[in-house]
Formats: C-alpha cells, sequence, structure tokens
C-alpha cells in the first residue's frame, strides 16, 4: 500500500483543469513518433487512438460491439441505414442534416463526395485501394443525398463507411480543397466533425488533449445527450506497471489493457477500479477469437485427422489458466464467444455440439464436453471464493461454454489412419521422420498468448509430438503474412460482435483469394485454407443483405464445417483487461450494463463519454 | 611537428575507413531484417476495417513505390549514400512522411540533456571516489563505498529502475515515474516546463548514476591501486611530496587516460539513446525511437540513428586519439 497520499507522479494532471472535467485515457499505441501529424487519409502517419478516431472524426454509421445506447447500430453521419439497389450496385445514402464542422462550416454529401475523390485520385492514401476497386463514380445530387456507384455488385460497401473499430472517416472538403498534396498535409490543427475539437497536444507524442466543443449539439454523438467530460486526455503511461501505478493513483481512468496480473493486482489494491466483469474474470472480450492457427499448405497439416488430433492432445482448462490464470471465456466452435454471438450461434449450437461424431477409423467419439466452461469456474472457486459466480447463466457468458474432451486415445488413431505411426513416444510422419510442429507466438508484444502457446506446445510434446515454440517477435507480421510458420497463436476470426454478420473476415477466406505457399496472403485467411463448401457459403451471403436472417443460417453452415475440418482450433476470447478507475467518474459500460465498448481504442468508446458522470 | 601530422593524417585515414565500413554494416543489417515495412504498414491500416483482399494488394503495390522498396538492393544502396552524404535519411516508413532527420532532431535533445548531465556526473564522481579509494586504501568510509560499489555494480539495471519505480512512484510518489514532461505545458524556456523536465529527468537520471558510478568507481580504483606500486610514487612519497599531490599529479593524471577514452565513448554512444533507460521511463529519446524503429521494420530511421550514432563515436574516438599524444607523452606518434 503506499506510504503516502501524495498527489499525482506519472505525468502529472494538468493544473489548469479540474480533475471532475478531465478523462484520463490511455492510447496504446504509446510514444507517437510524428505527434503533429492528424491527416488520418496519408497512409500510416501519426496516431490514431489519441483520441482522433474515438473522439474527433466521424463517419456514415458505427456498430457497437457490445448491446450499444440503442442497439448496436447508429446511424451517424448517416440518417438512416443504407438502401442498396436490387443487384447491391448501387448504394444511396440519406444525410443528417444539421451537423457542423468545428471550424463553423455545415457537413454536407460534398464533404462524403470529396472524401471518395480524393483519395481515389491520390493513390496512395489510406482508403484508396478500397475505394478504387469498388466506385465507378459517386454522386451528391442535393445536400443530404449521396449515391454511390459500384463497380460490381457488394451486398457489405456500406462497412467500409461503419466503424466497427476503425472505417472511412469523412474529411473536411473545404479545408483538403485548398491543399495541394494530400499526403504531404498534417492536417494540424484538424478540424473535427466529432464532438471533441484538439486542445493541446505534446510534441514529443507523450499526450493529447481534446476539449468539447461548445457546439456540441451539432454533432452527431451530442444527439445521444452531452458528454460528461469536458476534457478527454490520451496519454501514454508506459508498460503495464506504470499503467497500475499510475492507475492506482488515480492518474489513469481507463486502462486499455494489462497483463491479468495487473488486473488482479488493481483488484485487490483499489476498491475504485472496476472492470467489464466485476469479478473473475474481469476482462472485456473481444469480437476476436485467438485459436491456433495451421498453415494448411503444409503438407503434415493438410489432412484435417491430423489437425484434429492435435485438436485433441490439447486440455484447454490448462491453457486458460496458462494465458489468463483462468480469466478467459472459451470458445469450441469458429465464432467468438461475445456481442451477440453466444445468442446467435454458441448456444443454438449446443445440441449439434453435443451430437457431434468424429470416426477415428477405429472408433467413434462424440468430442464435446459442454461442462468445459464449468469445469474452470469449479476450478478457480477454491482459490477466488466468490468472485467466482455460481449461476451456470453467468458461468456460460463469463468462462464460456463448453470445449473439446482431451482424448490422446483418439488423438492417435486420427494420427495412425492419417498415415503417421508412433515409434516408442514419438509420432513420426508418413515418410518416417518426426513429426514437428513449431508453434510461432509473438514473445513478450503479446504475452498472455505466448503462455498459451507455450502450454500447448507442452501438451503435445507430452502426447509425442516434436512440437516447439517459435518467438517471432516482431517478425510476426511479415512471417504471417508469408505462411512462414507451422501454426501459430493468433485470431484469424474478426466479427462485428454486435451484428451476427460474419462478412467482417469470412469474405477474405474464399478461395479466389488465397495465395500460392511463400506468397502474401491477403487478410486474415492466414490459415491458406480452402474448401468448396465455404466458397459456396460466402457466394451465398455476398448475394444477400447484411440484416437479412438466412445471413445467421449460413454463420451456422460455416461452424459446422469449421467444426468438421479444424482449420483452426477456437480457443478463446481475446479478453482485454481494461481497467476503469471510479474515483473521479462513473457510468462506465460493464458487462452488467454493456451499452458499450470501453477499450480505449475503439473508435466505438466514443459512446461512454455520454453516459459518464464525475463524482465530485 | 612531422611526426604529428603523419599521426593526424593517418587517424582520419582509419577514421573514415572506420565510419565507411561501419554506415555499410549498418545498411546490410538492416536491409537483412525479417520484418517487412510494407506487411507491418499493412497489418496497421488493414486492422482498421473490413478492407477487401483485392484492396491490399493493390495497397501493397502502393506501398512499395512510395517507400522506395522497389529498386534493386544496388539502386536502394546507391541512393542511401548519396542520401547520407548529403544528410538526409529521407522519410520514416512507419511515420511517413515525416523525414527521419526531423524524427532525430526531435528526440536528440532529450537523450542529450540526460546523458550527458548523468554521465559526467557519474564520471567525475565515480573517478574522484575510486581514486581516493585506490590512493586511501586504509579509509573505512572509501572502503565502505567500495563494498557497496561491488554489490551494486552487478545488479541488473532494469531492476534498479524499477525498484526506483516502486520506490518513488508507488510507495512514497514523489517523483513522475514516465515521460519527459507534465501534460498541458508549453514546450520552451519557460520555468513550468524546465522545472517539470528537471523533476522527470531525476529518476531516469539516478539510476544511470546508480549503476554507471559503482563502474567508474571500481576502475579507477583498481588503476590507481596498481599506480601507487609504481617506483615514481613511491619515490615521491618517500621524497617527501605533498601527498594531495602525489595523488593528484603523479597518480590520478597517470589513471585518467583509459578513464577519458571511456569518458569519450560514453559521450559519443549518446547519440544511440541509453535503450534500456528511455523504455523504461517512457523517455521521449533516441533509444526510444530506435526500439519502436526496430520493431516497426523503419529500415530509413533505423539508419538514421545508427549512422548518426557511429559517426559520433567514431568522432569521439578521433578526438581522443588526436589528443592522447599532447596527454600523454607514453604514446608514440606512429
Amino acid at each position: 500500500m503506499p506510504l503516502s497520499p501524495a498527489p499525482a507522479t506519472a505525468q502529472g494532471i494538468p493544473q489548469n483543469i479540474p480533475r471532475n472535467e478531465l478523462l484520463i485515457l490511455e492510447n496504446p499505441e504509446g510514444t507517437i513518433k510524428n505527434a503533429g501529424w492528424f491527416n488520418i487519409w496519408a497512409i500510416n502517419a501519426g496516431s490514431q487512438s489519441n483520441g482522433l478516431q474515438q473522439a474527433a472524426l466521424d463517419t456514415l454509421w458505427y456498430i457497437d460491439p457490445e448491446k450499444g445506447l440503442d442497439g448496436p447500430w447508429y446511424n451517424s453521419l448517416a440518417a438512416d441505414k443504407p438502401v442498396y439497389n436490387a443487384d447491391f450496385t448501387e448504394m444511396r445514402v440519406k444525410l443528417r442534416r444539421g451537423l457542423f464542422w468545428s471550424d463553423g462550416v455545415e457537413f454536407s454529401s460534398a464533404d462524403v463526395k470529396a472524401t471518395v475523390d480524393i483519395q481515389v485520385k491520390n493513390a496512395n492514401m489510406r482508403f484508396s485501394a478500397v475505394l478504387a476497386n469498388n466506385v465507378a463514380s459517386v454522386e451528391a445530387p442535393d445536400a443530404e443525398t449521396v449515391i454511390f456507384k459500384l463497380k460490381k455488385p457488394n451486398s457489405r460497401f456500406h462497412t467500409n463507411f461503419t466503424v466497427r473499430w476503425g472505417a472511412i472517416w469523412i474529411l473536411p472538403k473545404h479545408v483538403f480543397d485548398k491543399v495541394e498534396d494530400p499526403l504531404k498535409f498534417d492536417f494540424n490543427k484538424p478540424v473535427t466533425l466529432g464532438a471533441y475539437t484538439l486542445q493541446s497536444f505534446d510534441p514529443d507524442g507523450k499526450w493529447y488533449i481534446w476539449q468539447l466543443r461548445e457546439d456540441w449539439q451539432r454533432t452527431s454523438l451530442g444527439s445521444l445527450g452531452k458528454p460528461g467530460p469536458k476534457y478527454l486526455a490520451y496519454v501514454d503511461p508506459g508498460p503495464p506497471d506504470k499503467r497500475v501505478i499510475a492507475q492506482l493513483n488515480h492518474e489513469l481512468d481507463v486502462i486499455h489493457d494489462i497483463a491479468p496480473e495487473g488486473m488482479f493486482t488493481l483488484a485487490k489494491q483499489d476498491k475504485g477500479t472496476r472492470a467489464w466483469f466485476k469479478g473473475f474474470p474481469y476482462g472485456h472480450p473481444d469480437p476476436t477469437l485467438p485459436a491456433v492457427i495451421f498453415n494448411t499448405q503444409n503438407e503434415n497439416l493438410k489432412n484435417r485427422d491430423v489437425r484434429w488430433a492435435l485438436a485433441l492432445m490439447i486440455d484447454v482448462k490448462a491453457v486458460s489458466m496458462a494465458a489468463y490464470r483462468g480469466a478467459a471465456t472459451i470458445s469450441a466452435i469458429a465464432v467468438p464467444p461475445t456481442g451477440i454471438h453466444p445468442e446467435a450461434y454458441h448456444k443454438p449450437m449446443e445440441a449439434w455440439l453435443k451430437d457431434f461424431e468424429i470416426d477415428t477409423g477405429t472408433s467413434k467419439v462424440k468430442p464435446y464436453d459442454p461442462t468445459v466452461g464449468k469445469q474452470i469456474a469449479d476450478m478457480l472457486r477454491p482459490s477466488m471464493g466468490d468472485q467466482i459466480p455460481s449461476d451456470p447463466a453467468v458461468i456460460g457468458n463469463s468462462f464460456g461454454l463448453g470445449w473439446w474432451k482431451t482424448n490422446v486415445a483418439a488423438a492417435g488413431e486420427l494420427l495412425t489412419r492419417a498415415g503417421f505411426r508412433k515409434q516408442g513416444n514419438q509420432w513420426l510422419t508418413p515418410d518416417g521422420k518426426p513429426f514437428v510442429v513449431r508453434l510461432m507466438v509473438e514473445g513478450d508484444l503479446r504475452p498472455v498468448m505466448t503462455r498459451a502457446g507455450t502450454m500447448i506446445v507442452q501438451q503435445w510434446k507430452q502426447a509425442g509430438i516434436d512440437a516447439r515454440i517459435d518467438v517471432a517477435q516482431g517478425t510476426l507480421l511479415t512471417r504471417r503474412a508469408a505462411g512462414d510458420f507451422d501454426a501459430f497463436i493468433g485470431w484469424s476470426v474478426e466479427t462485428w460482435g454486435g451484428h451476427q454478420d460474419l462478412s467482417y473476415f469470412m469474405d477474405s477466406w474464399h478461395s479466389q483469394f488465397v495465395a500460392q505457399p511463400g506468397q502474401p496472403q491477403p487478410l486474415r485467411n492466414w490459415q491458406r485454407w480452402t474448401h468448396p463448401e465455404l466458397d459456396k457459403i460466402i457466394e451465398d451471403i455476398r448475394r444477400i443483405g447484411f440484416d437479412d436472417p438466412k445471413g445467421v443460417e449460413l454463420g451456422r453452415d460455416y461452424v459446422k464445417l469449421m467444426t468438421r475440418e479444424m482449420p483452426i482450433i477456437p480457443l478463446m476470447a481475446y479478453n482485454v483487461f481494461t481497467a476503469m478507475d471510479q474515483t473521479y467518474w462513473t457510468g462506465y459500460p460493464t458487462s452488467d450494463d454493456p451499452y458499450a465498448n470501453p477499450v480505449t481504442n475503439w473508435g466505438n468508446s466514443r459512446y461512454m463519454f455520454v453516459r459518464l458522470k464525475p463524482t465530485k | 611537428m612531422n611526426a604529428y601530422i603523419a599521426y593526424l593524417a593517418k587517424r582520419l585515414v582509419q577514421f573514415v575507413v572506420v565510419v565507411f565500413i561501419g554506415v555499410n554494416l549498418a545498411f546490410v543489417i538492416t536491409h537483412a531484417s525479417p520484418i517487412d515495412p510494407v506487411e507491418q504498414s499493412i497489418s496497421a491500416v488493414t486492422s482498421f476495417g473490413s478492407t477487401s483482399p483485392d484492396a491490399i494488394a493493390a495497397m501493397r503495390a502502393s506501398l512499395q513505390e512510395l517507400y522506395g522498396l522497389k529498386g534493386t538492393p544496388s539502386e536502394q544502396y546507391v541512393t542511401f549514400w548519396s542520401r547520407v552524404l548529403r544528410g538526409d535519411f529521407g522519410p520514416s516508413l512507419s511515420a511517413f512522411p515525416t523525414p527521419v532527420s526531423a524524427l532525430i532532431a526531435r528526440a536528440l535533445p532529450w537523450t542529450a540533456g540526460l546523458l550527458i548531465v548523468s554521465t559526467l556526473i557519474t564520471w567525475v564522481l565515480g573517478n574522484l571516489l575510486g581514486g581516493l579509494a585506490g590512493y586511501y586504501q586504509r579509509n573505512r568510509t572509501l572502503k565502505l563505498m567500495g563494498v557497496v560499489a561491488m554489490g551494486v555494480h552487478p545488479i541488473p539495471y532494469y531492476i534498479v529502475a524499477l525498484l526506483l519505480l516502486i520506490i518513488f512512484g508507488f510507495l512514497w510518489p514523489v517523483l513522475p515515474i514516465t515521460g519527459g514532461s507534465a501534460m498541458n505545458l508549453q514546450q520552451g524556456w519557460n520555468w513550468p516546463f524546465v522545472s517539470s523536465v528537471a523533476r522527470h529527468s531525476i529518476l531516469p537520471a539516478l539510476s544511470l548514476i546508480l549503476i554507471g558510478l559503482g563502474s567508474w568507481f571500481l576502475g579507477m580504483r583498481s588503476l590507481v591501486s596498481n599506480i601507487v606500486t609504481e617506483d615514481y610514487v613511491v619515490y615521491a612519497e618517500t621524497a617527501g611530496l605533498d601527498s594531495r599531490r602525489v595523488l593528484g599529479s603523479y597518480v590520478m593524471r597517470n589513471a585518467l587516460a583509459p578513464q577519458v577514452t571511456g569518458l569519450a565513448m560514453s559521450l559519443g554512444g549518446i547519440f544511440n539513446g541509453a535503450v534500456i533507460t528511455e523504455k523504461v521511463f517512457g523517455y521521449p529519446g533516441v533509444g526510444t525511437l530506435l526500439v519502436d524503429a526496430v520493431y516497426a521494420g523503419d529500415y530509413g530511421l533505423v539508419l538514421g540513428v545508427t549512422t548518426v550514432s557511429i559517426i559520433a563515436v567514431s568522432i569521439g574516438v578521433l578526438i581522443i586519439d588526436l589528443l592522447y599524444p599532447l596527454i600523454d607523452p607514453r604514446v608514440e606518434l606512429r
């Protein structure tokens, strides 16, 4: 415990801003090298999570990965949902009127058109490629109407203008019209469409302070109420230990993410700290799905029997303990157990999973154990006491439902059928070599997943696989794109969270995009997996609307196919330990009131500003 | 004098050769990096939305062109040297299109301010106390200092830094634990900012001084312990010269030569930044810049920092080489 309740120490609290007007949040991007760059439309420049995308920018729609203030879908700059023509080659958008840029100019369809035209004209801007590939032309027949003519049918074109974590932000035409080269324009000071405008920033990139606009009612957020904090500070509080110290000293209201141990320390030492779940497992589950991702172009891993064998050698309870000290939400299926997905996929598919059977060639096994989530809760109860829920529904939401029973015997039968053979305690490949599986992990850049990978390697070794940890550190992105791995821990499934549609990741899984071995793989199908049934599901989804109920049916078909084929072994949600200090502010979103995503770098976190109230 | 000119010319040639080899090695090593800056950029961009695979392919081609990575390695090598000779390291890839030189210029004053002050304090204190300890070997206080220095010296740097953080940032929270200055201050020669910078530099400087002090102390004590047994020192003492004069003029002066070399190397190394210090204390200096650049595969920035560092260290060594014959007659001009 601190010996003295001395005042702020990290970077200090701005003395000229009362604490009851200032919300301090972590910018997870750390120290920003070119701090004075706010042109988010120039590729890879400046910071985005410094408040720029959360507080200053805006676009047509938002989807919250949680329940939302009034449902997960927000019409932001748009007045309504997009309207497509019958063959999805035209998208018509009606805009809100009465919204203004921070310099007093009224927002209109001309800004949307300019956002598209400028980026199509300048090939190296952030969204140039996606717009040039999709948009034949964009028209603004009046101030509140935009018509996108598309080059090819695309029932999900609007998702490019829909914030889940980021999107194509609308730029101010009247500012960019005066710019000679938009790639070299720093946009400092930014003219904003969001409810906040830049007050000051550190030229060395450690902090940014945003101030509520006096005309906040003339912004899209303003229609939901007055944001509580007059000022937002996005800061780099340093590494995880410093984040914990800063929050214990009440200098950091919202931590983006810390290690489980840091969260446990905060929960124990600071009764004012609140996480997503009130008690264990604390963390906020991202709509992403950490998994063992196989390189299915690897000769040994092409066979689904081998992949299933490796899955059956895993004890997910031990993996959960290793990775998150048990504070994980497990998932047996290839959809994260977060947002709307437990209701749309996990719970409705329990019966199918219980009946799901594998024929090993020697025996038939039903691998699904619906009680694994409960087992994890029971395992933790003796040490964590009352923090562990006893209500089965709460356990299901917190720890997940079921997973695969560890079954090394069945795994052996599957390997044998695939032509592998066991010599002593060592599995050999069909050509007589030791069965080596290198499991790539990110190292200390992502310690939770590294711990999970280490545990899985240990379990595989115990079962006779020559498994090895392969620490990639900063090379992971390059190696992942090039397919330079046998398997790695990461995610290739990312979803909207608050919406059941799976297009966010699924479209890029079509076989038309899968690269040849050694060539860079486009986007998210890191497992390089193709299957005719998968292609058909994707093509069917392309032909229906975003909200079409048939999308859920197709999503469930996808889950069944993924379960049968196991190109990735789903593990758990990516729990983000977002800690929220209630000393100065209350009203944060939590699992009890999941009205917004609290994670500081998400654009959707702006919705919590309208619910936050000062305590003093 | 002719001998000195020949010595000078030889050292200058050595300097040019060392810089040339060092910069070339930096070029080769960075370009052999397994990190692809294009993939790093694409990953950063695509994590923002549901970008289609076609768009990714187009973006990859655009980025390769934009970052100047399309040419052959030999073309890139020629471009690199032409830029180095002009003092231009091109744009940073991870902070495009900001010039590398602008990023280094922004970070360098922080690193230089912190390291020059802490290095000089450490060097002066360490050598002074080490010299005294080596000369007055029976003094109890100096003996105790030796024991403390022996105890502190092997402790890993980051342990000392973390201990300082916990003590002064948490248990007795009186000092800032991260950053170069407090929030919402106007940078410049104004008292609130200057005093804030000074406060923020206390913990990182203290951590550097605590660890560095032991090293200089033990080194100097060892040198002096050897010198005091030399004939000329014994002769001076038996001749009845004042012990302070013996220490200052005979012992310390002769012992300082290798320590001055070490100081020059340390000051030259400032351009590389105190990597661990800056990361632990979130200090906005060159060390932080370099580490982030390595993780981002930012060739230009890594090359910029390492080239400046190579040149700075080489200049430091050159200056010492040129001064040595003037301060130490034992150095031969050949």
